[in-house]
């Protein structure tokens, strides 16, 4: 792919520069050229979650995915090892598996029949040393690791990038938050099933962003739950909690109940899981999660998660809790496919586990009632940030987009016990502000 | 009434078919009975030898009347921003395979179905498609469906929302 030439140094720095004032030039939604230089920039560089342990228990378990258009072959070898290869066979090219998942110990490539084991190794040849003599060394034609490869909390990601830091470096203080959202119990979360999928157009920013640091899009966009007395018609009713900015551009809201009402604590999740919490977590970890209605949020630069309280079903049913994750895989500037994974610790009692399952299907995923609307929004902006005017990337048109919200206005809370920059409200533009400095920062870099 | 003909399972299918694209949700819910079980599991691509596509433990409906209520109600409300303005869709259900009916007044039938579906100004059009397996039940006065589930010929579906029945 062609790398851009367009997007100039001093184009970016203005970029940049806008967005510290909150405003963000619209043509970045829609530009190719833009788009390949993420590509480069930022998607060959940085962590990219690839999918969850729990998805391969057993050795030979694998599943195939993708890092933007890097095919991906995920596995359990047969000595019970994570390993991630690129999904190409070294000998012509050809998907060495079609599959979305299965068991296996070995993969026959379907083109000239090179076997491959779960560790990689070239383990047969049609016709052998007779074709390619007795020096052929079958070790250099061993499936191509993915460079990096690291874990959190059963969460596996890739990277393509050998010189990035650690994961734990790229990640920092999120992994405190993850904490609460993944190992606040004694067995951690599992994957149920397999991932929903599905293609959107829009643009890979607008829903990272919406989840990162958006809050404020709920009052309207899911005005329906409202009407139908699924949530309240305050209109800050959404706005009570807490963002907390933290740094390469990832951050962790936290919504809280409302002055004057009274919420269950944990989300409402089932009491014979609270002993857990108390063993997992710190006393600090424990007072955020405690009066956590939802935490939602991206981790930079495409990978966001969703846990909010939601009913199963009718308006009379009891609100519930799930963990949703998501991929936003880049297609193209203007498309992008969806990978969503729901999530429930282990240790939860079964009937938790399945009025969870009804809850997310209820409203995430692409049937989900909050979801459709989300994706119907993020598909309209694309559309009318196509043309000459939105495009114009002098922004002659005055065409910047508005995250002035808190600007020099909010202050941080000085007493908040977890680590990262904590603002007293979720109606805020803080973490997105930060998301696009990080990301032209990466851009620039 | 019990006893039914293959046109009248046919104009049962079309009917329904007929209350979904004119939007006639109330009308639909009336059709399902009290106890319905209403799903659509996903579908992966795998080795056949290996087990079947379609995994059960997950799904992109997993419905109950209170449910499939909530989201008629909600389609109803002047924010539904997926279908509002309302989209078109058509929906075509054909290759219908009946089995008799049993004694006890079950109806087991199979159909597929294509989906066709028009959004505001666009020109492009969405689809989707699949096979659907059901049983309707005759409750003394009528035929109600009583179970339906759905499967998805994609694996990865290209309408970017559900928010239409099928
Ligand atoms: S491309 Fe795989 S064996 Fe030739
Ligand atoms: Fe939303």
């Amino acid at each position: 792919m062609e790398r851009g030439g367009t997007i100039s140094r001093d184009l970016l720095e203005s970029v940049r520069d806008k967005i510290r004032q909150g405003l963000l030039p619209q043509w970045v939604f829609s530009d190719p050229d833009i788009y390949r230089e993420e590509l480069h920039k930022i998607f060959y560089r940085t962590w990219q979650f690839l999918g969850h342990e729990s998805e391969i228990p057993q050795p030979g378990d694998f599943v195939t995915r993708w890092m933007v258009y890097d095919p991906v072959l995920l596995l359990r070898d047969t000595d019970g090892q994570v390993q991630a290869y690129l999904n190409s066979c070294t000998h012509r090219g050809s998907p060495l598996c079609v599959e979305d998942g299965g068991n296996k110990k070995t993969f026959t490539c379907p083109y000239h029949g090179w076997t491959f084991n779960t560790k990689g190794e070239l383990i047969g040849v049609i016709a052998g040393n007779k074709v390619y003599g007795e020096e052929f060394d079958r070790s250099e034609w061993a499936l191509r690791k993915i460079p990096r490869l690291e874990m959190v909390h059963g969460m596996i990601f890739g990277c393509l990038d050998p010189q990035a830091p650690p994961l734990l470096e790229f990640l920092g203080d999120l992994k405190w938050y993850w904490d609460i959202l993944l190992g606040r119990t004694d067995h951690g979360v599992e994957v149920r099933g397999v991932p929903h999928r599905w293609v959107i157009r829009t643009n890979w920013k607008i829903s990272s962003d919406n989840f990162g640091g958006d809050p404020y899009h709920t009052a309207m966009t899911h005005r329906s739950a409202v009407e139908l007395g699924i949530a309240p018609k305050d209109p800050l009713y959404g706005s009570y909690g807490y963002q907390v900015v933290l740094d390469r551009g990832h951050g962790f809201i936290i919504s809280t109940a409302p002055p004057g009402l009274q919420m269950p604590p944990y989300q409402g999740l089932p009491e014979v899981l609270w002993p857990e919490f108390e063993r997992n977590l710190l006393p600090a970890q424990r007072s955020v999660f405690q009066k956590a209605v939802v935490m939602v949020g991206t981790c930079f630069p495409n990978l966001s998660w969703v846990s909010p309280m939601h009913g199963t079903g009718g308006p009379d049913e009891p609100l519930t809790t799930f963990i949703n994750f998501r991929v936003w895989r880049p297609l193209a500037a203007n498309r992008i496919e969806v990978w969503s994974w729901l999530m429930v610790d282990k240790d939860a009692p079964e009937d938790f586990k399945e009025a969870s399952y009804r809850s997310y299907i209820g409203s995430f995923g692409p049937a989900g009632t909050l979801e459709q609307d989300d994706c119907e929004i993020w598909t309209r902006v694309v559309e009318s940030s196509r043309g000459f005017m939105a495009q114009n990337k002098d922004v002659n048109y005055n065409n910047v987009l508005n995250y002035l919200m808190g600007l020099d206005r909010v202050k941080p809370v000085d007493d908040w016990p977890g680590p990262g920059v904590a603002y007293p409200t979720c109606f805020l533009d803080a973490i997105s502000r930060s998301f696009y400095e990080h990301w032209a920062e990466m851009l620039l870099a | 009434m019990s006893r039914l003909t293959y046109g009248d399972v046919v104009q049962l299918l079309f009917h329904e078919a007929a209350l979904l694209d004119r939007r006639e949700y109330d009308a639909w819910l009336d059709l399902l009975d009290d106890s319905i079980v209403y799903r659509m599991p996903l579908r992966i691509t795998r080795d056949p030898r290996s087990g079947p596509e379609i995994r059960d433990d997950m799904a992109f409906f997993e419905e109950n009347k209170a449910s499939l209520r909530t989201r008629v109600e909600r389609l109803k409300t002047t924010s539904a921003w997926a279908e509002l303005p309302p989209t078109r869709a058509r929906h075509f259900i054909s290759n219908i395979l009946a089995e008799p009916v049993t004694d006890d007044g079950t109806l087991t039938v199979a159909s597929s179905f294509l989906v066709l579906r028009s959004r505001r100004e666009n020109a492009d059009v969405e689809q989707i498609f699949g096979e659907r397996r059901d049983v309707w039940r005759w409750n003394g006065e009528r035929w109600r469906l009583f179970r339906r589930t759905i499967y998805p010929d994609q694996t990865t579906l290209s309408v970017m929302n559900l928010s239409m029945f099928l």
